[in-house]
């Protein structure tokens, strides 16, 4: 199978006014394939739309090479460069970047005329544009000025523009950011519908990691010009390759530990602490875990990894109790559904599992080989969403 | 699973930073981008090869090094007071420039006396009232004896009593001269100002004040070192205004006997036989040295405000209710507004229907006869007009256009090249433009191109002068289309000449109409680079009024001054007409641009 883009190597570095250099983008690989919905995330100046925009050919790379459909775009090693409107792309734009000086139709109609391949009949262009309108669901509006219409119909048209040419890679650059929160839910929904529906690939670009969790096939989580992991969001959220996944994606606990083989697991200010996951190379470790990974009782269960602790702070949040625990020089977040079992001040058993103890390297060493625990099954994407609000 | 893993990076992270690769990766010019690049470096060479001329000139002279330009010049006997005129001149009348600036941007910004029309009108004082025809308008109000402005005075104090013979003000004095500098320099202090309170950002103010610190108090401790950046800035623009300035300083000046560097080097240049060019390029290189000290220092300040705290973020600011004082400060304004603007035209016209200058008007007998000897039976005037008007509309295409093409590029393409494209194309905007029309005269006017008193040198000699005003239009029209709209149809399959004729034309017309009125009053009412380019041959408006002015009737100064007055308020009027409905044009799509950018 052709993939849809392939990118490779791919780097690109900024001078800052002051001479240092930044890595927007280091050494990216991503391969997507037709029809994948594709999440950049990542928080903002992680270079996850300077890599966007490398793709649409907006920017240009340094080194490395991108090919879409598997034709060559960009490719460093022999000097390539396709420019943005030779790469059969369509984009959305965050501010949509509608022509306010033509109507709703001719906007959409845009792209069919820059063709040059076959040439299109001008009644077939207006057909094929309130076709693509009407896909959106905004028909009646082709005779507009796109500043006539609400945050939802420009992005609507917006939308239509990029489906006209039936590009088979269709770009989003946060295209959802600037409408307000119901009317963004709406349309993300459709949005996901009519690329099941229409099959084209989609690359797009958010810091929102519900948006990410809802819309992606898989996410590719960058940071610092760096693609951490690309990975379905289960395995993101479940399986982080790196501990900065980790943090970013969810809600964790941390502590920090050092390898104790006498105990095979790790020694914390919490006391010892055993995980499945593998080792890691250097001495000290980042050790993580998710707030609904541990169980407060109130007597005390058996196996690895329990902790007396003291309840010190309650906060009700509806889908669950948030209970903030305190032992030794340790401290903890806990989510449970069970609301109402402790009181700050009690006294409770606290128990997570060696399978939910994710293990990345400490202190400022490399993240070498940080696999985190391969045999932990991914869980269901229903805990995911809970979790990740 | 792709999770990718990068090895340590092997350069050290502090080491030293290698210099900036200009291109990394050639893409291969389009057609469009050629063009552009040929348009910019022309412009960049008819402004930066004159002032390597003046350089030159300093120290080669005849094939030869010597210093003999630079000894002349120290030599010369009256040196220290034109420089200490042009000093006391250009900082006494910044000073009041600033003041006068800073009160206007905070009524106007701050308090309910606020007024629409100041915002309007002030920054186009110098287009509706060019300063040749303005200091002409001042000498037919103040002048001592029969200044009309000064006979109503006189007049009214004689009801109570007061009978004066002459005065009360003479404008040929050294207040009349900084008065009439103040003016034109209250633009460039007022709109700096008035830009940072409009996008200062008021939750600076209200912490101060929830802090417990009174509204004087915030005023001094928060508000007004915040500001200081651009209070500082526009302090440095109307120093480089007054450096430059040549129309006001020869006609209210000269008869003063206050000297100041520019007249001294037009007269070198233009009224002595033969021209002393060394002396003009030793002068040239002392205003050069000033205007470089002052963007110096503008440097320091704005990077020791590096840390400012304007937002750029506009937001809604607490409005200072007057009360019972509203309507005398509106009444202040208004008269500065009107006394600025209205009164000089006011004395100009006066002069030009009555037919000579004198303080009793006959206001039954006001005729166009002045007009009529002047425009049609004088036909040096004629001429003159004739030259400027198509000198303007000529010259006023070319730039916008070569500008536009250039902004473009500048803005699409955000590589080092385009930085230096742009830095270059609005440097006459930091050098003085006596010095770069006094290079363009030693470049041109001789061997071996011999361009001098022609329309050509005329007109290059105004897009090089003129050059960063029509960039700086056409940035703001390319800026208001955006970067988005031009993207958006490139990755719809559009190549650089469609989008341009498709997505940018459109947008960008009305703003580069408004751009070209712009350039072709500013050239229309030149008199710097007149002055030094044109010949006897070859007059235009400008010199022409200046000519006038040295030797013939008032009469006929006030009706070419008036008629100056009245093309560019012409073109004023119908940019003012065609942004308003633009203005409509642009709230339309208003909603898009603001909340896209929120």
């Amino acid at each position: 199978m052709q993939h849809a883009v392939q990118i490779e190597g791919l780097t690109k570095e900024f001078t800052r006014r002051d001479g240092t250099r930044i890595r927007a983008i280091d050494d990216a690989a991503i391969t997507i394939d037709p029809g994948e919905f594709i999440v950049l995330l990542g928080p903002s100046g992680c270079g996850k739309t300077t890599l966007l925009r490398t793709i649409a050919g907006l920017e240009n790379p340094d080194s490395g090479r991108i090919s879409i459909d598997g034709r060559d775009v960009f490719a460093s090693h022999n000097r390539t460069l396709v420019p943005p409107e030779q790469r059969d792309l369509s984009m959305m734009f965050q501010s949509y970047a509608l022509w306010p000086h033509m109507t709703v139709r001719n906007n959409v109609r845009y792209p069919l005329e820059t063709r040059r391949r076959p040439r299109i009949a001008r009644k077939e262009m207006d057909r094929r544009a309130l076709e693509a309108l009407e896909t959106v669901g905004i028909g009646e509006l082709s005779g507009q000025y796109p500043g006539q219409l609400s945050g939802g119909q420009q992005q609507r048209t917006a939308l239509a523009r990029a489906l006209v040419n039936g590009s088979p890679v269709i770009l989003f650059d946060e295209p959802l950011s600037n409408v307000d929160a119901q009317v963004r839910e709406q349309l993300r929904a459709e949005l996901l519908a009519t690329q099941r529906r229409l099959g084209f690939t989609a690359i797009f670009v958010t810091h929102d990691q519900n948006e990410a969790m809802e819309l992606a096939t898989r996410i590719a989580v960058l940071d610092q010009g760096k693609v951490q992991q690309v990975g379905t969001p289960a395995e993101i959220y479940r399986n982080p390759a790196t501990a900065y996944v980790a943090t970013f994606i969810g809600t964790t606990n941390e502590i920090s530990g050092t390898w104790d083989p006498s105990q095979s697991g790790f020694s914390t200010d919490a006391g010892p602490i055993r995980s499945s996951s593998l080792t890691p190379e250097t001495a000290s470790a980042r050790i993580l875990w998710r707030p609904e990974d541990g169980k407060l009782e109130s007597s005390r269960p058996s196996g690895p990894n329990t902790f007396e602790v003291t309840v010190t702070k309650t906060l009700f949040l509806g889908l669950h109790t948030e209970y903030v625990v305190r032992w030794g020089k340790a401290s903890a977040r806990i989510w449970s559904s069970e609301h109402h079992r402790f009181c700050p001040g009690d006294q409770a058993w606290l128990s997570v599992s060696p399978e939910d103890v994710m293990v990345f390297p400490g202190d400022g060493a490399q993240p070498t080989e940080a696999e985190a625990a391969e045999d932990t099954p991914p869980q269901s994407s229903a805990v995911l969403s809970e979790a990740a609000g | 699973m792709t999770a990718t893993q990068t090895p340590p990076p092997t350069r050290p992270p502090r080491g030293p930073v290698p210099k900036p690769r200009l291109s990394r990766m050639p893409r291969k010019p389009s057609s469009f981008d050629t063009l552009t690049l040929v348009l910019a470096f022309t412009l960049i060479a008819i402004v930066c090869l004159p002032l390597l001329q003046v350089v030159i000139g300093m120290v080669w002279k005849d094939g030869e090094f010597t210093f003999e330009a630079i000894e002349r010049t120290l030599a010369l006997p009256d040196l220290w007071t034109l420089i200490w005129n042009t000093l006391v001149l250009v900082i006494a009348s910044s000073v009041c420039a600033v003041v006068i600036g800073f009160l206007l941007a905070w009524v106007n910004q701050r308090t309910d006396a606020r007024w629409g029309l100041l915002n309007d009108i002030l920054p186009y004082l110098p287009f509706l009232l060019p300063p040749v025809a303005g200091a002409v308008g001042w000498i037919m109000l103040l002048s001592p004896t029969s200044g009309l402005l000064n006979v109503w005075i006189r007049d009214a104090l004689s009801l109570f009593g007061v009978d004066l013979a002459t005065g009360p003000f003479d404008i040929h004095t050294w207040y009349g001269l900084i008065l009439v500098y103040t003016v034109y320099a209250v633009p460039y202090t007022y709109l700096n100002i008035s830009a940072a309170l409009e996008s200062f950002d008021s939750s600076l103010e209200e912490a101060s004040r929830l802090s417990g610190a009174g509204y004087l108090r915030t005023l001094r401790r928060v508000t007004l070192p915040a500001l200081a950046p651009s209070v500082g800035a526009g302090f440095l623009l109307s120093t480089w205004f007054g450096f430059g300035m040549f129309s006001i300083a020869a006609i209210i000046g000269t008869p003063a006997q206050i000297d100041v560097i520019a007249v001294r080097i037009v007269n070198l240049l233009t009224f002595s036989y033969p021209p002393d060019e060394d002396l003009a390029i030793g002068l040239s290189a002392i205003v050069m040295v000033f205007v470089g000290l002052s963007y110096y220092i503008q440097f320091r300040i704005l990077r020791s405000a590096r840390f400012g705290s304007i937002s750029g973020k506009s937001t809604q600011h607490n409005i200072i209710r007057l009360g019972p004082w509203r309507p005398v400060v509106r009444g202040l304004v208004l008269i500065y507004v009107l006394g600025s603007t209205v009164l000089p035209m006011i004395g100009l016209f006066l002069v030009a229907l009555n037919g000579y200058w004198t303080p009793n008007i006959d206001w039954g007998g006001l005729s166009l006869d002045a007009f009529r000897s002047t425009l049609i039976h004088d036909p040096s005037a004629r001429e003159a007009l004739f030259n400027s008007l198509g000198l303007g509309i000529v010259g006023g295409f070319i730039g916008i256009l070569a500008a536009s093409f250039v902004s473009l590029y500048v803005q699409r393409r955000r590589t080092a090249l385009g930085a230096g494209i742009d830095a270059a194309i609005k440097m006459p905007a930091s050098i003085s433009n006596m010095v770069i029309a006094v290079g363009i005269l030693l470049l041109l006017g001789g061997d071996p191109f011999n361009l001098g008193g022609t329309w050509l040198i005329l007109l290059i000699g105004y897009l090089a002068l003129y050059l960063p005003q029509a960039s700086i239009a056409s940035d703001a029209a390319v800026a208001v289309v955006g970067k988005d709209l031009g993207e958006a149809s490139t990755v719809s399959g559009a190549r650089d000449w469609k989008t341009f004729l498709r997505i940018y034309a459109p947008l960008m017309l009305p703003g580069l109409i408004g751009a070209w009125a712009l350039l072709f009053i500013r050239i229309v009412g030149d008199l710097t680079a007149s002055a030094i380019l044109s010949g006897t041959e070859n007059v235009v408006l400008g010199f022409r009024i200046l000519e006038v002015f040295n030797g013939g009737s008032y009469a006929e100064l006030a009706a070419l001054s008036s008629t100056l007055v009245l093309i560019t308020g012409t073109v004023l009027l119908f940019v003012i007409i065609l942004s308003k409905r633009f203005g409509v044009a642009k709230t339309q799509s208003a909603p898009r641009t603001r909340k896209a950018r929120r």
